[in-house]
């Protein structure tokens, strides 16, 4: 650990604090959730809504092969940010963590008990020898006992719940915009309007149809259920969203 | 990396060294254990000897019947030490949902943990009832020594089982008050302690209500009736 190199000794390893007091591979981790394109989750009596850019980066690719955002069991789904290889170990994690509560207690788990499972797993990768972080952040949200929740998680492992909230590309400019129009007495087509106006702050070309993927779980049902291409273009439409190559 | 869940087996403690079997002359309670649920509660009763072989009274002032959650209770029946161990397991998890979720378990879900306790575990011969009260209301499941889980309005288990079902079939009502309830639990670990060599020595009621458990005894159950 020589003079010029000192900081470069420190992320070395995943497991060694700088003098400071930081992690930095837990740092670049967040970096790494920064690049991937933007998740927005929000939070209505009705239930909640999950939103998240897809856009093809190129026209050949299989726009459904592009998933972001995943079922978990039949009352939670969640949307990610960042490494999707990451993301989709982290589900894995999350649909057989849900399915035990199911085998142990015949009840279904909670959005926060399933949270704060895979939050623990993630922190494990911040302190276990040889590991790497998990590059990806995620929004998990639900019904529990007819209550809708809205978490997120980060690579540190740290569980927040929210209202309303972005992750990845762009989080800056979709999170002022849901801080500044988000009420809590929305309908849930409305936090579908809301979600769609914040991922639309986080994407430079205005959003498509087919760019987005997102899907609600209304109190009502408590049920995980995917929003139509149609039913997204009509909500982008309506508030004029589509920016300017949008057909 | 942990990742490996399991489901049938308690958090703490595990399931590593199991006994062959519980086999004589083990201390078994025999026992009659009884449980109602009504709409005020639930009233669980069990008599108080344990035996060896249902030849020996070996305690005469066992409590047959333990609380494991802030609303719910067990009863000890079969090989003593496989339900003492049990009823810690049980203790022990319902401890733990609770302080990580911050809301106790429903009484579904520990009937359920049970059962595969039960089934998973090194608990041989054990048959108890658990009787809980949770947001659904009252409750009272029988779990035997396979995992099996049964609910029902009222129920018996232990060797005194057919004499105290004699007494309590008809007479149930789920209307029937707490106190209306022990008497009925008191008739039937009677009639069962009158003539099952494996019951007796007196009785134990758990009373069950949202407010949480409360456990007393009597040495003598003709006082009560």
């Amino acid at each position: 650990m020589q003079g010029n190199h000192e900081q470069q000794a420190y992320d070395r390893g995943i497991t060694i604090f700088s003098p400071d007091g930081r992690l930095y591979q837990v740092e670049y981790a967040r970096e790494a959730v920064k690049r991937g394109s933007a998740s927005v989750g929000v939070r209505t009596p009705e239930g909640v809504v999950l939103a998240a850019d897809r856009r093809a980066r190129s026209p050949l690719i299989e726009q459904e092969s592009i998933e972001k955002i995943h079922g978990v069991d039949d009352h939670i789904a969640l949307a990610s940010a960042g490494h999707v290889a990451d993301a989709r170990k982290l589900i894995d994690f999350a649909r057989r963590r849900a399915q035990i509560d199911n085998l142990r207690y015949d009840e279904s788990i909670g959005v926060e008990t399933l949270t704060k499972a895979v939050t623990d797993h993630i922190q494990e990768y911040t302190q276990t020898g040889g590991a790497r972080p998990f590059g990806v952040a995620l929004l998990i949200g639900g019904v529990e006992d007819g209550e809708p929740r809205l978490f997120e998680t980060d690579p540190s492992g740290t569980p927040y719940e929210w209202q309303a909230t972005a992750v990845g590309g762009g989080r800056e400019d979709s999170q002022s915009h849901l801080e500044d129009n988000y009420e809590d007495d929305l309908t849930l087509d409305e936090g579908i309007g809301l979600a769609l106006e914040a991922l639309a702050e986080a994407s430079e070309d205005g959003l498509t149809a087919s760019g987005v993927e997102m899907t609600t779980v209304p109190v009502e049902s408590a049920q995980v259920e995917a929003v139509d291409e149609e039913t997204l273009a009509e909500h982008i439409d309506d508030r004029d969203l589509g920016g300017e190559d949008d057909e | 990396m942990n990742n490996d869940f399991a489901p049938y087996e308690p958090e703490l403690g595990g399931f590593e060294d199991v006994p062959e079997a519980d086999d004589e002359p083990v201390a078994k309670t025999g026992t009659t254990t009884v449980g109602i649920a009504t709409d005020d509660g639930v009233v669980i009763a069990t008599d108080k000897r344990a035996s060896l072989g249902g030849r020996f009274v070996s305690n005469k002032n066992v409590q047959k019947v333990e609380q494991i959650h802030p609303t719910a209770a067990l009863t000890l029946v079969g090989s003593v030490g496989g339900a003492q161990s049990f009823i810690r397991s049980l203790r022990v998890e319902s401890n733990l949902y609770e302080a990580r979720r911050d809301e106790p378990m429903s009484i579904h879900a520990l009937a359920t943990l049970a059962g595969n306790f039960a089934r998973g575990g090194p608990f041989i011969a054990i048959n108890p009832i658990l009787g809980g009260v949770d947001e659904d209301g009252s409750h009272v499941y029988s779990i035997d020594p396979a995992g099996g889980v049964m609910k029902d309005d009222y129920t018996v288990t232990g060797s005194g089982m057919q004499l105290a079902h004699g007494a309590l079939e008809g007479e149930y009502d789920p209307e029937l008050s707490i106190e209306e309830a022990k008497d009925l639990a008191a008739r039937a670990v009677n009639a069962a302690t009158e003539r099952d060599t494996g019951s007796g020595n007196g009785i134990y009621f758990a009373v069950v209500t949202d407010e949480g458990v409360e456990i007393e005894d009597h040495d003598d159950v003709t006082e009560l009736l």
